[in-house]
């Protein structure tokens, strides 16, 4: 497959399908707190960050967040501002990491990065709207479970982007 | 080439004293219990350990609350059937009483001992 330059757009709606895909499979895993999520949709985010650039990227990340409120009927609740804040969050992380240390850390890292940005903004966001002092004490498994799935994300996604023909071709 | 760089090290070990930091919220949440009195006039917070008595009023007259030795109850209420009073003293968190008529809210907030019942239910 020869490197195309045109049609960019392609990837951007390639990648927020297999997003959207991801967050349906989610969905079918009961969960034990309904703020504990694997965050699976974010891999297509992860793995985009070496083929799109910062407009394609954003344009993305739209698309994935109101994709999802689409899908689990929350586009008008505040679930969608959570949705919104945290993807906010660690795409601004992700990108700002990956082109300025691009040499010294691996997706791996940016994963990590990436997650612990999205469960602060949550968290910030469930202590001023929702909760207030409560949210707190949901902080620390929050960010675990955030660390944990994140590294497994990243690792996937260094793995993938090293062998995938595909990623190759359209790099 | 082995994937894991010296940033990756670096977010990693951010992320770990993040979490370590996030666990200090448990010892500040868990404050000394506060009586919360909720009426017309909006909320008012006492200290459970401080002996204090207040007034408060509302559609049908006055309520007064006695706070004494880690217990609060209504001692006098302006409202025709008394279960507020009725209901006696209260000092544990969780625990609350009610002036339906005089719209006068008592409750007792603040963190359970460890190993009262309510742990579980959390």
């Amino acid at each position: 497959m020869t490197p195309r330059s045109k049609p960019r757009i392609e990837f951007v709606a390639l990648l927020a399908a297999c997003a959207l895909f991801l967050s349906t499979i989610e969905y079918l895993i009961p969960k034990p707190l309904p703020f504990m999520r694997l965050g699976l949709a974010n891999l297509p985010l992860i793995i985009a960050l070496g083929l799109l650039s910062w407009k394609e990227y954003l344009l993305l990340a739209l698309l994935k967040v109101l994709g999802q409120a689409l899908i689990s009927g929350t586009i008008f609740s505040y679930i969608f501002l959570f949705s919104l804040a945290g993807t906010t969050a660690s795409i601004l992380i992700m990108l700002l990491l990956y082109n300025v240390l691009k040499k010294r850390v691996s997706l791996i890292g940016i994963s990590i990065a990436g997650a612990m940005a999205s469960n602060i903004a949550q968290l910030l966001l469930s202590r001023y709207l929702l909760f207030g002092e409560a949210a707190k004490l949901v902080a620390p498994p929050f960010l675990i479970v955030g660390l944990v799935t994140s590294i497994i994300l990243g690792v996937f996604a260094q793995q993938f982007i090293a062998k995938s023909r595909w990623y190759k071709g359209v790099q | 080439m082995t994937p894991i760089r010296v940033g990756d090290i670096i977010i990693f070990l951010l992320a770990v004293a993040l979490i370590i930091g996030s666990f200090s919220f448990y010892s500040t949440i868990s404050g000394k219990p506060e009586v919360r009195v909720k009426s017309g006039a909006g909320e008012s917070i006492y200290d459970l350990s401080v002996d204090t008595q207040a007034t408060f009023k509302g559609p049908v007259g006055e309520t007064t609350i006695e706070i004494r030795g880690g217990q609060v109850h209504v001692s006098e209420s302006d409202c025709r059937n008394k279960v507020c009073i009725s209901a006696g003293w209260i000092s544990s968190p969780g625990e609350w009483i009610i002036c339906l008529p005089n719209n006068v809210f008592v409750r007792i907030e603040g963190s359970l001992e460890e190993g009262s019942p309510d742990d579980t239910s959390f």
